[in-house]
């Protein structure tokens, strides 16, 4: 295995992905990730230069559907999955830190 | 009636029994139940039975016998857990979604219920379809039916392993680099991934959007037909998914056009590394289509061992923009944290399980600004020689035949070992997901009583003649369907 991704380097793309890692998932991670890394470069092999990528499939020109508002789907039925509603929206813990609320404040 | 009668049956037979009042869908769905009872606890192919609702079902259907019978009627299906049931539990076998019921059903399944299948239970899965084996559930594995000390093949190994011990007619599953082929060989039962874009991805929760196909599970090339008449064409909710009509059983030439097909053999499908035994399965074959004057050619996909280091990447990095949806908001799992990001960081961490982790970093990290261009970028390239091969390939021939795994099915994961090892299992199933063309898998023979997939390849759009000549090779080879004892182990 050559170290093409450093730890430091995992840390920050683990914490990008909003995933927190134990020391020793860490390691295993560091392995394993850059066991498949290094085995990328063997594309280098290629010359890609002139080569277009293909990023999706499409057989046909993508249909467009009629500009007509139509009800959705569920309504209330799709809050039933939600971890946590009120009055018909979803909640979340706070978005803006308390004391970020009060310089926001003070400025104002 | 013993569930054994129906091990050579396809659809028309048991709807000749309902016809002739031999058995009703109730008695039907009853033996179904009868037998996951019985195989479960040995081979753990369910993460949900839907026995009340299946029940009812079949009950109203027993009371009403129609003069003519759609497609499906009064049989059961059972359906991977990462296809969307109205109000039943679809898990894809992550903690994430443990408590998740979905409130709308998947087009394909809103049309396997119009055509008349009731929907027997929820098929076990690499947790969000990511593995070979069956091993990454966060419920426990599945087990090979004919033998419990192997993996059924993954991701879709529930749904194999169910239609393989019968205990399901037949199944759905979902494709992204091998998923319905892969295990449909290790368990020796017919495998059909379409061309991309045939089958509508709506309420099939994604994994890589650009590779991702609902699959079918089938024991006879016949059933495969007929649920793709039934699944298959334009959907108003997938603008992926194709604009033409559904598949039709007239689009399979008659046999004497199928002996004037031209396959084609790459060259590159048979490496040193294939186990002995699955090359010398798929060349008998191939002396036996000789025989029978079909002509074969030897064709040449130069880029075949890149297209797994391609696959890897542009999966991986598809897979980590889709998984962001689960942040413990909307629906799926939430752990309380101190504030919002808190949240994000405890439920994702919580909720993932390794294999799923680390495919989110690899992606994440192939995306990221400065790697974009070395990895993502090439990966995508790379994806273009791989179809420009099967294209070329495809001027000298109208089918591919290749083996569909390098190896039998193999004992589950070792802790410790090369995991490169397990992505090589999807070697012969990639390239072909990579271009989108439809590929079916089809058990060829035993070795010591375990199945030998072969691969059919197609192009985009041609099943026809891929089923074609798989109702010929069905005939030719003449195997009887898979009928396992579930006995604790196969020693003997």
């Amino acid at each position: 295995m050559r170290e093409v991704i450093s730890l430091q380097e995992l840390k920050r793309i683990a914490q990008v992905s909003k995933l927190e890692l134990s020391e020793e998932e860490l390691q295993g991670f560091f392995e394993d990730i850059n066991n498949v890394v290094s085995r990328f470069e063997k594309l280098n092999d290629l010359d890609l230069q002139d080569i277009s990528p293909t990023s999706h499939l499409s057989w046909s020109e993508p249909p467009f559907s009629s500009d007509e508002p139509r009800a959705g789907e569920g309504g209330e039925e799709v809050l039933k999955g939600a971890p946590q509603v009120a009055n018909g929206y979803f909640v979340v813990p706070r978005v803006v830190d308390k004391e970020e609320k009060e310089n926001e404040d003070r400025r104002v | 009636m013993k569930i054994e009668e129906f091990r050579d049956f396809s659809i028309g037979d048991y709807h000749r029994l309902f016809k002739d009042k031999e058995i009703s869908p109730l008695e039907l769905v009853n033996l179904f139940l009868e037998r996951i009872k019985e195989g479960e606890d040995k081979i753990h192919a369910f993460l949900f039975v839907n026995e009340e609702k299946a029940k009812d079902e079949a009950q109203k259907k027993a009371e009403n016998l129609p003069d003519e019978l759609l497609p499906l009627w009064g049989l059961p299906v059972a359906i991977k857990d990462n296809i969307c049931t109205r109000g039943i539990p679809t898990t894809c076998g992550s903690k994430m979604l443990e408590n998740f019921t979905p409130p709308y059903d998947a087009t394909v399944v809103e049309r396997l219920k119009k055509a008349g299948a009731i929907i027997l239970g929820k098929t076990n899965m690499d947790e969000f379809a990511m593995g070979s084996s069956t091993q990454t559930s966060a419920f426990g594995p599945t087990y090979n039916p004919f033998d419990r000390r192997r993996v059924p093949g993954g991701s879709s190994g529930g749904s194999a392993a169910s239609v393989c011990s019968l205990e399901a007619p037949f199944a759905l599953g979902s494709d992204t680099g091998g998923s319905v082929r892969q295990p449909a060989a290790f368990c020796g039962v017919v495998g059909l991934r379409p061309t991309y874009g045939r089958i509508s991805r709506y309420g099939v929760v994604s994994f890589a959007s650009s590779l991702d196909q609902v699959g079918l599970i089938t024991r006879k090339v016949e059933d495969a037909i007929t649920l793709l008449e039934v699944v298959s064409g334009k959907d108003d909710k997938d603008s992926t998914c194709a604009p033409y009509p559904p598949f039709g059983r007239s689009e399979i030439p008659a046999p004497e056009e199928i002996r004037k097909l031209k396959v084609g053999v790459p060259r590159e499908y048979f490496p040193s590394g294939l186990e002995k035994v699955i090359k010398t399965k798929i060349q008998e074959v191939l002396e036996k289509l000789k025989e029978e004057e079909i002509e074969i050619v030897e064709v040449s996909l130069p880029h075949t061992s890149y297209a797994l280091e391609s696959y890897y990447i542009v999966a991986a990095a598809e897979a980590s923009s889709n998984l962001a949806r689960y942040d413990g908001v909307v629906y799926g799992l939430r752990v309380e944290g101190e504030n919002l990001q808190d949240m994000y960081f405890k439920t994702r961490t919580l909720g993932f399980g390794r294999e799923v982790k680390k495919r989110i970093i690899l992606g994440t990290y192939a995306l990221s600004s400065g790697y974009y261009d070395e990895y993502y970028l090439k990966g995508m390239k790379v994806r273009t020689l791989v179809r420009q091969d099967f294209e070329e390939a495809f001027g000298k021939c109208d089918l591919l035949i290749t083996p569909t795994t390098p190896s039998l099915p193999f004992f589950p994961e070792k802790k410790g070992r090369d995991p490169y090892e397990m992505y090589l299992n999807d070697m012969f199933t990639v390239p072909s997901a990579m271009a989108g063309l439809p590929s079916l898998s089809l058990n060829c023979g035993y070795d010591e009583g375990l199945p030998v997939g072969l691969q059919i390849i197609g192009r985009p759009f041609e099943e026809g003649k891929l089923l074609g000549l798989a109702l010929f090779l069905e005939k030719l080879l003449a195997l009887p369907s898979p009928f396992p004892l579930f006995k604790e182990d196969n020693n003997e």
